[in-house]
């Protein structure tokens, strides 16, 4: 790989990292009702500190929490920027305010998950190693990074031997439309050599963005140098 | 009665401590919640009597219990209704009342309404100030929230718009406007302070409308809002004996015109670990134009402006223990120089231990270090009927104080 290349994916690494290390420390699981496939972390705060109870896409849905435990410690650290007591006062201020209710807790990842796995709408999180079961997962991302989707991962295309051995070479243009989960799902050729647009899109079909709350388009430009 | 209705909210919330957990239950179908609090209190004060209550000998009159019940009817509307009753010396008197109840109505997180009887943002405690266990303290800054004057501004009656926006990387803001009829209160400070300045209320209405935005910053743990509120105060009673008014014919009838009221207040809170730090700082403008049809064209005019503030800081030491203390201000504009030098201000140094036995039940034991008495115009906290001998300049006022909440 070369070196500004290289330089990019750490960077785009680096600056995805914390999102991974959420998703590391706790899965966040929904209803199967649940329609969208990726989340924000600003959504899911929204939902659990009851500033809002249906997501981006109209789907109600009801906050479900662990009474303690790992995930219930990461959660509130990562996506509520509260402790324990702190998040209980929260909640009572809103209960004796009539400004909204005591959310569901459970005293154990498998009552979580088998909570959400029979409520309509119902968002929770548990360990990332518990299996899932009846359940789907979350992918979460990072909102803040909306308008310039980070490329997490990219494979060099294979440059046609025959056309490098002859000093042919050009700039390839090319059309990715990504899912929601980062991966690339379409890609169009709009100009460039159509021998080195299948190198390169043998190669960007293999790439993966950052999450994102829907299905987005992009145009990426790779050229073939044969060089001197 | 009122005695009777008190002990047995007690009875029934003690009952309900042996399974504290808040009671939940279906009704057509529908999760009904149901959560309640019960607090009691002793204060022991060194002269002066201090918030209608007998502290100079030790007054227990100090009890306050609420409960409510709530549920979903459909994804995006809920109801819900909370009944409070309070005897605080002669505040509130063991009247049961309604606290709030209304619908609440979500259009999605940026838009919402709510119609009833809501609970008036203003400031920072504005809608808790009776919950004790939301707080460290056991008296909340009176500068700012005064137990005996809050009714006006604790609640209305009338329509709330309410959302949240998010700013992304600038933050989140909430916001709450509001338009309604202000409450009043019969057991209140405002009808007794009248009644001792001889001028009894014979009846009190009048109209709320002010909004209130709180901007959680992208520093993380930091809150700052801006409250803002409009009141009209109309009305009406008879003078008896009034020793400080410029004419009074006693028996005579009088109105208050209906100038409004505007308060303003500006707030902070910083919570990070174990710190939690925030202050406010409120001005309130006051005209009162009275008027009499024994009187025909006169009046009496005086505009007031108070201002008050405070600044306080706790630390939570263990799970169970949380130390803290506040200084809080209340100071008087008057058109005219008093000449007593106490009857301008109150300030009041205060440092409280609470104890958290478990999650629903606290013990606060609390010191207040008091200069000054405040408003002639207005008691604020310190009434002739509770002081007939006169009011000293300090007050030095110890308070226990002990909650459960389910």
């Amino acid at each position: 790989m070369k070196s500004p290349t290289a330089l990019l994916v750490v960077a785009a690494v680096m600056m995805f990292g914390p999102v991974h290390a959420l998703a590391g420390n706790v899965r966040i699981i929904a209803n199967r009702s649940v329609r969208a496939e990726a989340i924000s972390a600003s959504e899911i705060k929204s939902i659990f500190l009851e500033e809002r109870n249906s997501l981006h896409d109209g789907t109600h849905v009801e906050a479900v929490l662990s009474k303690g435990g790992p995930a219930h410690e990461a959660f509130l650290r990562d996506y509520l920027g509260k402790n324990d007591d702190a998040l209980q006062n929260y909640y009572r201020a809103l209960v004796f305010t009539g400004k909204g209710s005591m959310p569901k807790a459970l005293h154990s990842d498998a009552e979580v998950m088998a909570y959400v796995a029979k409520t309509r709408g119902a968002i929770g999180y548990v360990c990332p190693t518990v299996p899932v079961d009846g359940v789907k997962t979350l992918v979460v991302y990072r909102a803040e990074n909306e308008g310039a989707r980070e490329l997490l991962s990219r494979v060099e295309p294979v440059y046609p031997g025959i056309l490098q051995s002859n000093h042919i070479g050009g700039t390839v243009r090319l059309k990715l439309t990504i899912a929601s989960n980062g991966t690339v799902e379409d890609v169009e050729l709009l100009g460039g050599s159509p021998i080195l647009g299948e190198a390169a899109i043998d190669a960007v079909k293999k790439w993966v963005y950052a999450a994102r709350r829907s299905r987005t388009v992009t145009e990426v430009s790779i050229p073939f140098d044969p060089g001197p | 009665m009122r005695q009777r209705t008190v002990l047995l909210l007690s009875i029934c919330l003690c009952a309900a401590r042996l399974s504290v957990h808040a009671q939940e239950f279906k009704l057509f179908d529908r999760a009904v919640q149901v959560h309640g609090w019960l607090s009691q209190g002793f204060a022991y004060s060194n002269d002066n009597n201090y918030l209608t209550m007998n502290t100079s000998s030790g007054s227990g009159a100090f009890t306050d219990a609420g409960v409510n019940m709530s549920t979903p009817i459909t994804d995006h509307l809920r109801i819900g209704v909370q009944g409070y009753v309070r005897n605080i010396g002669q505040l509130g008197g063991g009247h049961p009342e309604l606290d709030w109840a209304y619908g609440d109505y979500r259009f999605n997180g940026w838009f919402g309404i709510r119609a009833g009887k809501i609970k008036t943002a203003l400031g920072l405690y504005g809608d808790t100030q009776d919950a004790e266990f939301l707080h460290t303290w056991a008296i909340l800054p009176q500068s700012t929230y005064p137990l005996d004057l809050r009714t006006a501004t604790l609640a209305h009656t009338g329509v709330d718009v309410y959302g949240h926006i998010s700013l992304r990387r600038g933050g989140e803001l909430n916001y709450t406007g509001y338009y309604g009829i202000r409450s009043f209160d019969k057991h209140g400070g405002i009808y007794y302070f009248s009644a001792d300045q001889g001028i009894p209320i014979d009846k009190d209405s009048g109209h709320v409308e002010g909004g209130d935005v709180r901007w959680t910053t992208p520093l993380r743990d930091l809150m700052v809002g801006v409250s803002g509120l409009n009141l009209t105060e109309d009305r009406e009673g008879h003078w008896a004996d009034c020793l400080k008014c410029a004419f009074s014919i006693p028996g005579a009838a009088y109105k208050l015109a209906p100038d409004p009221d505007y308060v303003i207040s500006v707030y902070g809170d910083y919570q990070r670990g174990p710190w939690h730090l925030n202050g406010e700082f409120r001005r309130e403008y006051s005209p009162l134009t009275i008027t009499s049809p024994a009187f025909p064209g006169a009046y009496i005019f005086r505009g007031e402006t108070s201002k008050s503030w405070f600044l306080s800081a706790a630390y939570r030491v263990s799970k169970r223990l949380e130390i803290g203390t506040y200084h809080a201000r209340f100071l008087v504009e008057y058109p005219d120089v008093p000449s007593d030098p106490y009857a301008n201000h109150i300030y009041d140094q205060t440092v409280t231990a609470r104890f958290d036995i478990n999650h629903w039940w606290n013990v606060k034991v609390e010191g207040h270090f008091i200069d000054g008495y405040g408003d002639v115009y207005s008691a604020h906290g310190f009434y002739t009927r509770s002081n007939l001998d006169g009011l000293k300049p300090k007050t030095n006022m110890v308070v226990f104080r002990s909650g459960v909440n389910f």
